[in-house]
C-alpha cells in the first residue's frame, strides 16, 4: 500500500493550499465588485466558480481511492 | 536507454505530407480576413466561446505536448496529468480580475498596461521579460516537435556521396522554416481557424490512440490490473524523486504556471480578446478548464501510460528503459496499422506547430505594440503616409518580426535541450521566467498601492535575487523544497519556483509598504543642490551592483547584502524620476475600478439592462455616419439607447462570430426588422446579400 505521502498528502496541499488561493479570489471578487451579484449572469457565474473547486476535487478524491482499493 | 530511429512507413509519410498541405491551405484561406493589423493580431474581437475554447485546445495540448506527458505517464503513470487538473485556482482573479481589464482598457499587448498602470521604464523591462518567456515558450515548443520527428528519421542520409548526420538540432531548423513560412503569411484569424479544426482532430487522434492501445492490451480490466498501484494514482509522490514530485510541480505549474497561463500567455491572452464580449472570454475559458483540460490530459498522456502497461506483459517489445521522450512515437507505431500512425503523428505534429505559431505571433505583436511603435513614436518620425500605408508597413514589420522571434526560438533550443526530458526543461523555464511577470501582474491589478519603485523592484530586485538563488540553490532554495532532495546537475527545478515567487512578492510588498518613507527620503534628497547627480550615481551603483550578481563576481553573503542595498536604491531612484498619480494610474486599470474601465471603453455611462437578442435583415445607407440604425421597437426588445454598443454577426451560429462588426447605436427609424449599416460594416463584417443578421447590446 503506497505510503500518505503517495496518496492523500498531495490531495490535502493542493485543496488547502490552492483553496487558499481559490478563496482570497473568491472573497477578493465580492469585496472590489468585480462581481455584482444582483446581475443574474454574475450569480451563475458565482455558482459555476464554487462548482469547479469542488468538482475537481470530487474527481481526485474518487481517482486515489480507485487506484488504492479498485 | 533505447533509442529509436526509422518509425513509420511510406504510407504514414504520405498521410503526414498530405494533412500539413491541408491544413497549411485551411490556414491560407483564412488568413484572407486579415484585413488590418488588428485582424492580424487579435481576429478582430468577434468570436464566439466554443470557437476559441477549441482554438485553445490545440495550443493547450501543444505546448503541454504528447511527447512530454507520455514520458511523464510512462515513468509515473496517471500522475501526468496532474498538471491539466489544477488550473481552477485562480479562475476568480481571472474572470473577474484580469480579463474584463484587458478588455476594456483595450491594450494590445500586457506590457502596454504596465506603461499605463505604471510608467515607461516599467513596460520596457515587462517587454523584455515577456519576450524573454515567450521565446523560451517557442524554443521549448521546437525542442518537443524535434523529438517527435527523430525517431521516424534514420540516424543519417547520403547526399551526392556524402553521408550526413541527422540532428536534433538539424531537425529544428527545418520544423522553424516551415512554421515561419506559415504563420508570416497567416495571423491570427488563420491560426484560430488551423486550431479550431486540429483541436477536433488532436482529441480524436489522442482518444483513439488510448482505444487502440486498450484494444493491443486486451481491455481496461487487463490495462488496469497490469499497472502497479503507485501508477494508477492521481497526484506524485509528494517531494521524492526530484525529477518529478507533486510539491515542486504545485508550485511551479499549478501557481507560477497557472498564472502564468491565464495572465501573461500572449497566445492565450490574445485569443480571449479575440472573443466577442468579455462574458465569451468568461465561457470560453471556463469551458476550456472544466472539460477540455481534463480530457486533454488523457489525450496526452495515454501513450505513456499504455506504454508502461505493455513494457511489464512485453518487455521485449516496449523495453522499460525506452528513453522516454520517445515512447509517445513508439507506442502509436505499436498499436495503429500504417496510415492510421502517420494520422496520429501529423496530428501531434500540427498541434505542436498550432502552439509555436501562435506564440510566435504573440511575440510579433508584442514587438509592433512595444518596440516598433514606442521607438517611433520617440525618433517623431513624421507621418507621411495615410493610416492605411501605415498599416501596411506594420504588418509587414510584424511579418519580418516573425521570422526573427522563431530564429530566437531555434537559438533558446540549446539551453533546453540540456536537460533529460522535455517536462524538466518546461519546469525549470517556467519556475525562473515567470515569477516577477506574474509577480507584477498580480499585485498591479489587485493592489492599488502598488507602486512603480515596488513593480520596477520587483523586476531588478527580484530578478537578482532570483539569480542568488541559481547560483546558490542549497542557502536560499532549500528553506523552500518541503524535504525535496537536491539534484547537484538540475537543482530544484520545480520547487525552486516557491522561492522566486516568494523573492519577488516579498520585494514587491516590502517596497510598497515602505512608499512614505522613500519619498521622505528624496524629498530630503531634493533639497541638496547636486540632488540630480546624486540619482545618475545611484542608478551608476544599481547597475554595478546587478551586474556582479548576474555574472556572480561575490562572494554569496556580500552579494546577498548587495542585492537588499540594489533594492532599495531602485525604490528611490523610481520615486525621484518616475511622475506617478495614483489616481490616474491606477482608475480603470486595477481590479477595483472595473466598472470605470467599462465605462472608459464605452466613452459614455453604462447601460446595463438585460435585453433580448434580435434577428434582422440589413440594408445599406449612404454617407459617412458609423453608426447602425434599428426600429425603435426593435431597440426597446435589445433595451439599447441611441450611443450603446451593438454587436451585429451572421445569424448562422456554426460561423462562430466569424462574419461580424461591434458598433454603436444610431437614430432609431421605423422599419421594424431592418438594421442600416454603412459599406464599411459590411466589409468588416463580411456579411452576405440576403443573409440575416443577429444584434445583441453589449453595454
Amino acid at each position: 500500500m503506497p505510503s500518505f505521502f503517495n496518496t492523500w498528502l498531495p490531495f490535502i496541499y493542493l485543496y488547502g493550499v490552492g483553496g487558499i488561493f481559490f478563496f482570497t479570489g473568491m472573497i477578493l471578487i465580492r469585496k472590489l465588485k468585480g462581481i455584482d451579484m444582483r446581475k443574474k449572469k454574475h450569480r451563475f457565474w458565482w455558482k459555476v466558480m464554487f462548482f469547479g473547486y469542488f468538482y475537481f476535487m470530487l474527481i481526485h478524491a474518487i481517482l486515489i481511492i480507485a487506484a488504492l482499493y479498485w | 536507454m533505447e533509442k529509436f530511429h526509422n518509425i513509420g512507413t511510406t504510407t504514414d509519410w504520405i498521410v503526414m505530407v498530405v494533412y500539413f498541405l491541408l491544413v497549411m491551405l485551411f490556414g491560407a484561406y483564412f488568413g484572407r480576413y486579415n484585413r488590418s493589423t488588428q485582424d492580424f493580431f487579435f481576429g478582430g474581437r468577434r468570436f464566439s466561446w466554443w470557437l476559441i475554447t477549441f482554438s485553445i485546445v490545440a495550443t493547450g495540448v501543444g505546448s503541454h505536448s504528447f511527447i512530454k506527458y507520455s514520458a511523464m505517464g510512462f515513468q509515473h503513470g496517471f500522475s501526468s496529468s496532474m498538471t491539466y487538473m489544477n488550473d481552477w485556482f485562480f479562475i476568480p482573479f481571472f474572470l473577474f480580475g484580469w480579463l474584463p481589464i484587458i478588455v476594456y482598457t483595450k491594450i494590445r499587448s500586457i506590457p502596454e498596461y504596465f506603461e499605463k498602470r505604471f510608467s515607461p521604464s516599467a513596460r520596457f523591462l515587462a517587454t523584455l521579460l515577456l519576450v524573454l518567456y515567450m521565446v523560451g515558450y517557442i524554443g521549448i515548443g521546437f525542442l518537443t516537435l524535434g523529438k517527435a520527428a527523430q525517431p521516424l528519421l534514420p540516424e543519417h542520409f547520403t547526399l551526392f556521396g556524402q553521408t550526413f548526420d541527422i540532428t536534433l538540432m538539424g531537425i529544428i531548423i527545418v520544423i522553424a522554416i516551415i512554421t515561419g513560412i506559415y504563420i508570416t503569411f497567416g495571423g491570427q484569424t488563420a491560426v484560430i481557424f488551423t486550431d479550431l479544426l486540429q483541436g477536433f482532430i488532436l482529441l480524436f487522434a489522442g482518444l483513439l490512440l488510448f482505444v487502440l492501445g486498450l484494444d493491443y492490451i486486451g481491455g481496461f480490466k487487463v490495462f488496469w490490473d497490469l499497472l502497479p498501484v503507485e501508477w494508477k494514482l492521481p497526484l506524485a509522490n509528494f517531494n521524492n524523486p526530484p525529477s518529478f514530485n507533486f510539491v515542486g510541480i504545485f508550485w511551479q505549474d499549478g501557481i507560477a504556471g497557472s498564472v502564468g497561463f491565464l495572465f501573461m500567455n500572449m497566445g492565450l491572452v490574445m485569443r480571449f480578446m479575440a472573443t466577442k464580449s468579455v462574458n465569451e472570454g468568461r465561457k470560453a475559458a471556463t469551458f476550456n478548464i472544466l472539460a477540455m483540460l481534463p480530457i486533454s490530459a488523457i489525450v496526452v498522456s495515454n501513450a505513456g501510460w499504455i506504454g508502461k502497461a505493455v513494457s511489464i506483459a512485453q518487455p521485449d517489445v516496449v523495453p522499460p528503459n525506452t528513453v522516454p521522450d520517445q515512447i509517445f512515437v513508439v507506442v502509436a507505431n505499436l498499436v495503429s496499422h500504417p496510415g492510421v500512425f502517420g494520422f496520429i503523428m501529423a496530428a501531434l505534429t500540427a498541434a505542436l506547430m498550432s502552439t509555436v505559431d501562435t506564440l510566435i505571433n504573440a511575440t510579433a505583436a508584442i514587438y509592433i505594440n512595444d518596440v516598433h511603435r514606442p521607438i517611433k513614436k520617440y525618433i517623431k518620425k513624421k507621418i507621411t503616409v495615410t493610416e492605411k500605408e501605415n498599416d501596411k508597413k506594420e504588418l509587414s514589420a510584424a511579418r519580418i518580426a516573425s521570422i526573427a522571434i522563431t530564429t530566437l526560438g531555434v537559438l533558446s533550443v540549446l539551453i533546453f535541450e540540456k536537460f533529460p526530458t522535455v517536462y524538466e526543461a518546461h519546469g525549470f523555464f517556467h519556475s525562473t521566467l515567470t515569477p516577477p511577470l506574474v509577480v507584477a501582474i498580480f499585485l498591479g491589478v489587485f493592489w492599488k498601492k502598488f507602486t512603480p519603485a515596488a513593480v520596477m523592484s520587483t523586476f531588478v530586485g527580484g530578478v537578482a535575487l532570483m539569480i542568488l538563488g541559481n547560483y546558490y540553490p542549497a542557502a536560499l532554495i532549500s528553506p523552500f523544497d518541503h524535504g525535496t532532495l537536491m539534484d547537484v546537475k538540475h537543482p530544484y527545478t520545480y520547487i525552486r519556483a516557491l522561492y522566486n515567487l516568494f523573492v519577488c512578492s516579498f520585494v514587491g510588498v516590502f517596497i510598497t509598504v515602505t512608499t512614505v518613507y522613500q519619498k521622505k527620503i528624496v524629498d530630503f534628497i531634493k533639497t541638496r543642490e547636486y540632488h540630480n547627480k546624486i540619482f545618475y550615481l545611484l542608478n551608476t551603483i544599481i547597475t554595478v551592483i546587478f551586474v556582479s550578481i548576474v555574472f556572480d563576481l561575490l562572494p554569496f553573503t556580500f552579494a546577498l547584502l548587495l542585492s537588499i542595498v540594489l533594492i532599495l536604491f531602485i525604490s528611490l531612484s523610481i520615486t525621484y524620476f518616475v511622475k506617478y498619480d495614483e489616481y490616474k494610474n491606477t482608475e480603470g486599470l486595477t481590479a477595483w475600478s472595473i466598472a470605470k474601465a467599462k465605462e472608459l471603453f464605452k466613452g459614455k455611462p453604462i447601460n446595463d439592462r438585460e435585453g433580448k437578442k434580435i434577428i434582422v435583415r440589413w440594408k445599406i445607407k449612404e454617407g459617412d455616419d458609423n453608426t447602425v440604425n434599428f426600429s425603435e421597437n426593435d431597440m426597446k426588445q435589445m433595451a439599447a439607447e441611441t450611443g450603446d454598443l451593438v454587436y451585429i454577426s451572421d445569424a448562422r451560429k456554426y460561423l462562430g462570430g466569424l462574419k461580424s462588426v461591434h458598433s454603436e447605436y444610431g437614430t432609431p427609424h421605423n422599419e421594424d426588422g431592418i438594421v442600416y449599416i454603412n459599406k464599411e460594416h459590411k466589409l468588416t463584417g463580411l456579411f452576405i446579400e440576403g443573409k440575416l443578421l443577429s444584434a445583441e447590446k453589449e453595454m
